[in-house]
């Protein structure tokens, strides 16, 4: 294969030394063997094995069409958006507005000022994820991140009350009413697997360890970290420098995992004002190049006294804006007009209602 | 903070990191492991084993399941069963509370109360310590206090009277001053935290965060004040979750101008709290008192009527209560005693 060495994941001085042993192309690094690679560039019998190791790993799914980088058509990432699950929102207009609910395997940014409802979006998605699959649900677990201590079990009992009440009184059939049974509030507390971090460091530690704990746990659809912005707004000076980079990093961590794992990734994020030519004008925190992290934005915000969300980034949908309220159930929709979520037709048909 | 000898890791790895000059484990963890891999010289295997060991080391717990007798989340009652309804139990324990409101409406009232309240056994609703009150703007009103403890169990009404003689209320509430933003955080890092730390006490008022920084900063200091609020509330986050302890601060409050600030929901009244969007941003629970027309009275006393409102909180509706301040306390207003227009 033609593929250079330089495109390899290894450290810089390795590739060097393979490079000026005159190895250029993967094809030259896999006819030797480890032994000879050693010799050959000067490199331990560690390292050599180490390239062998990564050449073949990355060269052979190339090859074979099947491994991670394979590259695929958009035919096939078509058939794959379309089998893409979703996690509901039981609010019907931002379902419908987002295509069907959260995706998973992408990461969502949830942007509000204080008390407009982010964590309860959060501790909603972390109860709706597990809502059976004969209920449109997706039975699934969540690893709840929380690094504001705003995570209260009290609220997480009302809304995973107010679930399960939701699916006994939908039970029809006995594969329903056997899920029901089995859906209790308890079951829902123990799916939820909470963890506080209380700084940056503890955060990208968290996030480091992740994919083990989610290929321990292959039922988690779910992660939330509510929210991302505090832990990176303390600790001013100690920061500065190495805050964008940092964040960078995690943003790569956290697209790679959910891609992987099939995991859905939902971050709240604080506002802030900035001053743009004497206008002050609010935004999401953690600056612009955070922006690009989350595939998915929505800005939750006041419009005199009605609580609107708004879809400000997104790949496949267009800009919507929907009235929401926060009850004592959760979050729904704010006529009241909620509708079960495996009924809810899957198409776009309520959109230009919501708009 | 932790060295690299905590770690179980391969004197290989170990001596590689001293050589290459990383410190401690928040220093590699805060590096990709391409850069620790240029860095160190080490193998991509060894670097990968060295951030798990590391990023093992700076978390306390994998994560957990959550289990609802776990703890419901300890609350610190306000010594009034109306206004702990709607707060559901009372201010949480281990997060920043913000009490706001026009001068004179009731807000230090309420701070002395929950010192008193802090000083119950858990089954009333306290958390069986002290309370330390860091006064910014205003003497301590000591006379107040005397008469709070004087008419507690006229207050505390449900808890048998041997419990309430038994405390010794005014000893168990210490005072301090903090004239400006410096001495405040000294205040905070080395006084204050000695006293939890010895749990002495379980509570921390700020009466008020708004004075100093309404008086250190002009506008134009924007950056520095926002610089400013961070540190003090990741102080105050750190004292109230290291020690599992409730914090509330007094907030000032600012009037609206028609047309700004309408992103922070819709105004319940004319007012609303001061410091903005970076201060709310690090506040748990947002409380607002305000005063309503008309007055409550109660055989010979006299009550302006109020509002215990709370603007947000995680596990909390927007919703309100009618209180009045009585000699005992500040009391919520149960169907029973009805304003008078």
């Amino acid at each position: 294969m033609q593929r250079p060495v330089t495109t390899l994941r290894l450290s810089p001085q390795i590739k060097v030394k393979v490079l000026n042993a005159g190895f250029q192309t993967l094809d030259d690094v896999m006819q030797v063997s480890a032994l000879e690679l050693s010799r050959e560039a000067g490199l331990s019998q560690e390292e050599a094995l180490e390239v062998l190791q990564v050449a073949r790993k990355e060269g052979g799914a190339d090859g074979g069409g099947a491994g991670d980088g394979a590259s695929l058509t958009a035919l096939d990432l078509l058939q794959k958006e379309e089998a893409l699950t979703r996690i509901v929102t039981f609010s019907s207009r931002l379902d419908a507005a987002l295509g069907g609910g959260l995706p998973v395997g992408k990461i969502t940014e949830i942007c509000g000022v204080p008390g407009m409802g982010k964590t309860q979006l959060c501790l909603q998605l972390a109860v709706d994820v597990q809502v059976p699959p004969c209920f449109g649900g997706l039975g699934g677990q969540v690893v709840f991140i929380d690094t504001e201590g705003s995570f209260v079990v009290q609220r997480a009992v009302d809304l995973a009350t107010a679930a399960v009440r939701h699916c006994t009184l939908l039970a029809e059939e006995a594969e329903q009413r056997d899920a029901a049974a089995a859906f209790t509030v308890e079951t829902i507390l123990s799916n939820i697997f909470m963890v506080r971090c209380h700084d940056y460091v503890e955060l990208l530690a968290e996030i480091y360890l992740l994919p083990d704990f989610l290929s321990s746990h292959p039922k988690v659809r779910l992660v939330v970290i509510d929210s991302v912005a505090f832990p990176f707004r303390q600790h001013f000076d100690e920061l500065r420098a190495q805050r964008t980079r940092l964040l960078n990093g995690l943003a790569q961590q956290l697209i790679s995992m959910a891609t992987k794992h099939d995991v859905a990734v939902v971050l709240s994020n604080q506002m802030t004002t900035r001053l743009q030519g004497g206008q002050s004008q609010l935004v999401p925190a953690l600056g612009e190049s955070w922006g690009h992290a989350p595939t998915l934005r929505l800005l939750l915000r006041w419009a005199g006294s009605q609580r609107q969300a708004t879809i400000f980034k997104s790949p496949d949908c267009e800009e919507a804006t929907v009235n929401y309220q926060i009850t004592t159930d959760g979050f729904r929709d704010d006529d009241r007009s909620e509708q079960p979520p495996s009924k809810r037709p899957r198409t776009l048909a309520g959109q230009s209602a919501a708009c | 903070m932790s060295s690299w000898r905590q770690l179980e890791l391969h004197p290989r790895i170990v001596n590689a990191l001293q050589k290459a000059g990383v410190q401690s484990v928040r220093d590699a963890l805060c590096m990709s492991g391409p850069d620790l891999q240029r860095l160190t010289c080490l193998s991509a295997s060894d670097v990968r084993r060295l951030l798990t060991a590391a990023a093992l080391l700076c978390r306390a717990r994998r994560p957990q399941p959550v289990l609802a007798a776990d703890d419901f989340g300890l609350r610190l009652s306000l010594g009034c069963p109306v206004l702990d309804g709607l707060l559901r139990g009372g201010l949480p324990v281990g997060g920043v509370t913000e009490l706001s409101g026009e001068s004179g409406v009731g807000k230090t009232q309420l701070a002395l109360q929950l010192c008193l309240s802090v000083q119950y056994p858990a089954r009333h609703g306290g958390l069986d310590s002290g309370a330390v009150f860091v006064c910014t703007e205003d003497t301590f009103p000591s006379r107040r206090l005397q008469q709070l403890i004087r008419e507690q169990s006229r207050l505390r009404a449900d808890v048998p009277p041997h419990v309430t003689d038994s405390l010794q209320f005014g000893d168990r509430v210490y005072v301090e001053h903090a004239a400006d933003l410096t001495s405040l955080e000294s205040c905070l890092r080395r006084r204050v935290r000695l006293l939890l730390a010895r749990h002495l006490v379980r509570f921390v008022a700020v009466d008020s965060v708004a004075s100093l920084f309404r008086s250190e900063f002009g506008l134009s200091d924007w950056l520095e004040k926002t610089k400013q609020l961070l540190t003090l509330s990741s102080t105050l986050h750190h004292l109230c979750r290291q020690f599992n302890s409730a914090v509330l601060c007094i907030n000032q409050v600012t009037d609206i101008f028609s047309g700004s600030e309408e992103y922070m929901g819709p105004p319940s009244s004319t007012v609303r709290p001061a410091l903005g969007l970076a201060w709310a941003n690090q506040v748990m629970v947002r409380l607002m008192l305000r005063r309503l027309r008309g007055t409550v009275s109660r055989g010979e006393e006299d009550s302006a009527l109020r509002r215990l409102e709370v603007v947000f909180a995680p596990h909390l509706p927007r919703a309100g209560r009618d209180a009045a301040v009585w000699k005992e306390g500040v009391r919520g207003l149960d169907g029973a005693d009805a304003p008078l227009g």
